[in-house]
């Protein structure tokens, strides 16, 4: 039998600390897309309870499972994302498992190019590529935007640091648009 | 040259001298100059020439509204032209030259166009130029606009990098003058978050430029100290060099801020940022602007506006002259002349058109009231003036005020119109503005200052508290010095008298546009070409409105305003690009064996944002065909491999999924075996072919979609609408998986060898017959979705692993290849398979193409509905005369096709009535060693083995074609399913 193949960032791991502001690929997570069965929203949200201990997320938001190794975001009304810890291989597999039938369940973690901005000038740096009002979005809050012309999920972690998701074929350009800014500012 | 104008006072650092070079003569200046103030601190009162007569030009005034002192600023690829001396902050090593002339500055050979000014009036090109039309591009205007102009542009490449960025607030407040901070006070003691811009680098408008005193302070410690306690709030933003340059729609205002115009490098920082700002309201504290007033020869270097003049010497320490004279129509004059006098400049004349008595006694100076000034002397700079009564005075400076006009601007940028308050002679704003914008202070028309400080507090007020914040409004204490006025607008007598200085606009201009019938002021401002130079008329417009009210016999506000359009003040080109230039104008995509390519010889092509490996280059390999030949022999004979992660990938789950795939596809679904895959027809609602696609059934009520790379986007749209508007009753949910999944067509007779010993499952063509699909394994545990499909038209799978693995995978496919030879292939040798097997792709699926014109009617399925189907059965898309997709081949065998050719019949024009249709793409087949091509031809079906003419008129030439099948290879399929 072969040897199984090795993943590879899709930024090879990149990080960049400027002082006031650093940018990281964040390399372990995975991601799994869950939508709601039309008419189905109450056995998911009751399994999730069930498996995570945390509602489903409210618009604008997140819900982190009680033991805080999983975080939902509001996608669309009928589908949530889940940030889990990373695997090798697919994510889905267990969290179909976990919830069982009451949702559709899609692989989402190579769709997905994964950067920390962090550090005092993250809100400068992001306001030159990022149209939302940032500093009035909560620590847990999430929404889902445009950046150089590349679409994004942000999430604010922490009062300086925020989560950013952007289409991983397009990880090189959005890296670069995060990069500029956070150059631009320091 | 020494400051010889340089006079004590004012907010400049004299502890901070600065070197800098006007037209290579050094100067000195001092930290928190301008380049205008230097300048004039060094005596230099002509610094360049006019646009149309080439007169000779010095500075008019002490901001962004300068009509006249353009110059060049900086040196080779960093020279910007027609910047405003008088915002342009001086720094050490500055270099500016003067533009617009030929020769030296002071002896501009263009100057003889002056002497044929009686010639040059308003018109004159239109009605000179006329004859003959032949001229008008090669001769007129090439010389027209090699005499006229402003600067120049470098004609290099920019430098200086610029960005953009976004801002938020609860209110945004236009303008740091004295009801600018008022305002940013009130809100900002407040709690609300607010912004406040203002153009120039010190916060507080007309206080830093006048002797006025607000709670006992001088009013530029007061505004300082202002600033200062803003800055102090974490709550208040402050953005100096800042210009808010327009208004939009739903309280969206864009804004320029210059980060580095101000120092002698940018240092790889953005030079400008180019700002958004999302605002819940905005106060609009602009100020006013001087304007000036029409006599004879009044565009001397030396004729200034009064209030400029009062800022040179206030704010700068400088003195414009050494022998100021002052024209005026209003209060306000006056305090430039007891201001000088103050500060120690002689003033030789106060000359007011107002029949009242004197404000002031002005030691040395002669106070003529009633009078105005019907002339002026010297060519370079001003020396004397001679008042209408005949009275010569020696003067060195005449500083004119004509009163003054709120900055009514940004309240107009929607189609909002000023209206005309008679008792300060100026247009104010109207009632119509943009939503969320209040005006406050000299831009509201209340000119003095303790009502400007008030009225700033008092809205700041009331609209934080309409925004739930609890603010009081308090106000320093001030006087409301007099502003009267009369209005006086021109003085009749010999001589040119300029309205519009940039533009050399005159009144007799205005006059003569008038008398030849251009009634309405925009006609006007076309004719005369006023207020349209890069300062748009701000100390012009209401000048020219005034005089052609009283052309017409018209008042001022019967006569009305042109439309103000952003920006305020220019944006350059650059900051409107911002970061996006070069390769990183827009984003790219790129594969997941993108890194493999780039180090195996592959030539990259954009197919939308993606980067695709066109052909790889091998060894002596001359030119492109020798790779494309060498890769489809390859794949045709053994084994090739290509990367098509590109094509979109739509995960499609519900149980009401197959019903959905069923009505958005054009053939049947309904009843795809799971562990199948089916090729899909899909039409838009019009019954025009959309995109053509496989989608795989992978369990019951999930199935995976590919679409072509172009429409990955679109059908997921298009998808989307179907499920949210047309049939939400059903339970489909879609989501994107393109970027999820590194897939890879493995092609040829040996693809089958080469994957069976990757893939962990059985591949034989009895467990895994053509069009199957599986969920499995490779390399003994990596997940991947293996497909058995074929574009190419050979044996064929693709195989697709995580994304995240597809740079391992590539290589993995190599190494496992590398005993039947296995071949990397780009898309130019996929565009070769695909035509020599007859497959449409974007070249035939235009958007314009049916079902019957792709030879695929007969997949448009009549036992069900779809989206398309009923109007794909207009007769006009079911002729049976209509376009046919067929092949083609050279008679000539060794001639080559060409892509866009027309056919026509032998024998016949190659006209339009004779067209039946054209070549859709073409390649060169190894296989068959010809040329072949695809194209739509009317009755194609009907025509095989004709022959035509093939006429490309676009490029010339013409070859002579016969119809085939478009399946010129393999027509039965055996080697797909073998």
């Amino acid at each position: 039998m072969p040897d199984m193949l090795t993943a590879e960032p899709f930024l090879g791991g990149y990080t960049l600390d400027l002082g006031d502001v650093a940018v990281a690929e964040v390399t372990d997570i995975s991601i799994v897309s869950i939508a709601m069965p039309l008419g189905g929203g109450d056995a998911l949200a009751n399994a999730v309870q069930a498996a995570w201990g945390c509602a489903l997320p409210a618009p604008r938001g997140t819900s982190v499972s009680s033991d805080g190794s999983v975080t939902l975001i509001f996608s669309t009304p009928d589908q949530t994302l889940a940030i889990l810890p990373g695997v090798d291989g697919l994510a889905v597999t267990d969290v179909a498992a976990k919830l069982g039938d009451v949702g559709y369940y899609t692989e989402q973690t190579d769709n997905w190019v994964g950067l920390r901005a962090s550090g005092a000038k993250s809100i400068s740096a992001l306001e030159r590529i990022c149209p939302l009002d940032l500093a009035s979005m909560s620590v847990g809050g999430a929404e889902r935007t445009v950046m150089e012309h590349l679409g994004v999920f942000i999430m604010r972690e922490d009062d300086e640091r925020f989560l950013l998701l952007s289409g991983s074929s397009s990880a090189k350009s959005f890296l670069h648009a995060v990069e500029l800014s956070m150059r631009n500012v320091t | 040259m020494t400051q010889s104008n340089r006079i004590a006072g004012g907010l400049v650092d004299r502890s901070k001298q600065l070197s800098f070079t006007f037209n290579n003569k050094s100067m000195t200046g001092y930290e928190g100059d301008t380049l205008a103030s230097a300048l004039l601190a060094n005596g230099q009162r002509l610094v360049g020439r006019s646009f149309k007569y080439h007169r000779p030009r010095g500075i008019f005034s002490a901001g962004s509204e300068e009509p006249n002192a353009m110059v060049h600023l900086r040196r080779g690829a960093a020279q910007e032209p027609n910047t405003r001396a008088t915002v342009a902050e001086l720094f050490n090593g500055l270099e500016a030259t003067s533009q617009n002339h030929r020769g030296s500055l002071e002896f501009d050979l263009m100057s003889v166009t002056d002497l044929a000014s009686p010639f040059l009036s308003a018109g004159f090109y239109y009605k000179t130029f006329m004859w003959p039309k032949k001229f008008w591009e090669k001769l007129y205007e090439p010389a027209i606009r090699a005499s006229a102009g402003l600067g120049r542009l470098s004609m290099q490449e920019d430098p200086d990098s610029y960005d953009k960025g976004f801002l938020h607030c609860d209110m945004l407040i236009i303008g740091a003058g004295p009801a600018g901070l008022m305002a940013a006070l009130t809100a900002g003691r407040a709690g609300a978050r607010v912004i406040l811009a203002d153009e120039d680098h010190l916060m507080g408008g007309r206080l830093n430029a006048e002797t006025l005193s607000v709670d006992d302070q001088e009013g530029s410690a007061w505004a300082a100290a202002a600033a200062a306690e803003l800055d102090a709030m974490p709550n208040v933003r402050l953005m100096t060099r800042t210009s808010v340059y327009g208004a939009y729609d739903h309280g969206v205002y864009g804004a320029l801020e210059r980060m580095t115009d101000h120092v002698p490098t940018s240092g790889g920082k953005p030079r400008q940022v180019l700002w958004r700002i999302y605002t819940k309201r905005a106060i609009l504290t602009a100020g006013a602007t001087e304007r000036s007033i029409a006599f004879p020869m009044n565009d001397r270097p030396g004729v200034m506006l009064a209030g400029s003049v009062r800022t040179y010497v206030n704010r700068y320490g400088v003195a414009p002259g050494k022998k100021v004279a002052v024209f005026t129509n209003n209060d306000d004059g006056w305090r430039t002349a007891t201001d000088l006098h103050a500060a120690g400049v002689s003033i030789a004349a106060v000359i007011d058109s107002r029949e009242i008595t004197p404000l002031a006694a002005i030691p040395g100076a002669l106070i003529l009231m009633g009078a105005s000034v019907a002339s002026t002397s010297g060519y370079l700079g001003l020396k004397s003036i001679a008042t209408s009564s005949g009275v010569k005075i020696e003067t060195d400076c005449l500083a004119v005020s004509g009163g003054w006009s709120p900055n009514v601007h940004l309240t107009c940028h929607q189609r909002g119109r000023p209206t005309w308050r008679d008792d300060i002679g100026a247009f104010v704003p109207g009632g119509d503005l943009p939503i969320g914008m209040h005006v406050a202070g000299a831009g509201n028309g209340s000119l003095a200052l303790a009502s400007s400080l008030k009225e700033g507090a008092n809205v700041s007020a009331s609209v934080a508290s309409d925004l739930g914040f609890a603010a009081t409004a308090a106000f320093p204490s001030a006087e409301d010095q007099s502003t009267d006025i009369t209005p006086f607008w021109h003085v009749e007598g010999k001589g040119r008298a300029w309205i519009d200085l940039q533009n050399d606009v005159t009144v007799k201009d205005v006059k003569q546009s008038q008398a030849e019938g251009f009634r309405s002021v925009e006609h006007l401002k076309r004719y005369t070409t006023l207020g349209m130079a890069t300062d748009q008329g701000k100390t012009s417009n209401v000048l020219g409105l005034a005089i052609m009210a009283e052309a017409t016999g018209k008042s001022i506000p019967e006569t009305g305003t042109t439309i103000f359009r952003p920006p305020y003040s220019p944006v350059p080109i650059g900051a409107l690009a911002g970061r996006a230039r070069g390769k990183d104008f827009r984003p790219f995509r790129l594969t997941p064996s993108h890194k493999w390519a780039e180090t195996h010889g592959a030539d990259f092509v954009e197919a939308g944002a993606w980067l695709r490996a066109q052909w790889f280059r091998k060894g002596s390999e001359k030119g492109w065909r020798d790779s494309v030949d060498r890769e489809v022999e390859a794949t045709r004979g053994s084994v090739g491999i290509c990367d098509v992660t590109t094509l979109g990938k739509i995960d499609i789950q519900g149980r009401d999924a197959a019903a959905f795939l069923n009505k958005v596809y054009a053939n049947g679904f309904a009843k795809l075996a799971v562990g199948k895959v089916r090729y899909g027809l899909m039409m838009r609602e019009d019954g025009i072919v959309m995109d053509d696609g496989t989608t795989a059934r992978l369990r019951e009520n999930h199935f995976i979609m590919t679409t072509t790379t172009a429409n990955a986007g679109p059908v997921f749209r298009h998808m989307e609408f179907a499920r949210q508007c047309l049939w939400p009753g059903m339970d489909v949910h879609l989501i994107s998986t393109t970027d999820g999944w590194a897939q890879f067509a493995v092609a040829g007779p040996n693809a089958r060898n080469l994957l069976s010993k990757i893939v962990d499952m059985d591949i034989s063509n009895e467990a895994f017959p053509f069009m199957a699909c599986a969920e499995t394994t490779v390399c003994g545990g990596t997940p991947a979705r293996l497909f058995r499909i074929s574009f190419s038209g050979e044996l064929a799978f693709e195989i697709a692993v995580p994304a995240r693995y597809g740079d391992a995978m590539m290589t993995k496919l190599m190494e496992a290849g590398e005993e039947f030879d296995a071949t990397p292939y780009g898309t130019e040798a996929l565009g070769v398979m695909r035509i020599e097997k007859g497959h449409a792709a974007g070249n035939e699926l235009t958007g314009q193409t049916t079902a019957n014109n792709l030879g695929l009617g007969k997949m448009v399925s009549k036992k069900k509905d779809s989206i398309g189907n009923k109007l794909s059965e207009r007769p006009e898309m079911n002729r049976e005369d209509d376009l046919r997709l067929v092949g083609f081949k050279p008679v000539d065998t060794s001639k080559p096709l060409a892509a866009g050719a027309h056919f026509v019949d032998n024998g016949k024009e190659a006209v339009t009535k004779n067209d039946l249709g054209w070549m859709t793409s073409v390649a060169y087949s190894p296989e068959l060693g010809h040329s072949i091509g695809l194209g739509f031809l009317k009755k194609g079906d009907q025509r095989k083995g004709d022959k035509l003419r093939a006429v490309d008129l676009l490029r010339g030439g013409e070859v002579k074609v016969e119809v085939v099948s478009p399946h010129m290879i393999d027509p039965e399929g055996e080697r797909l399913r073998a």
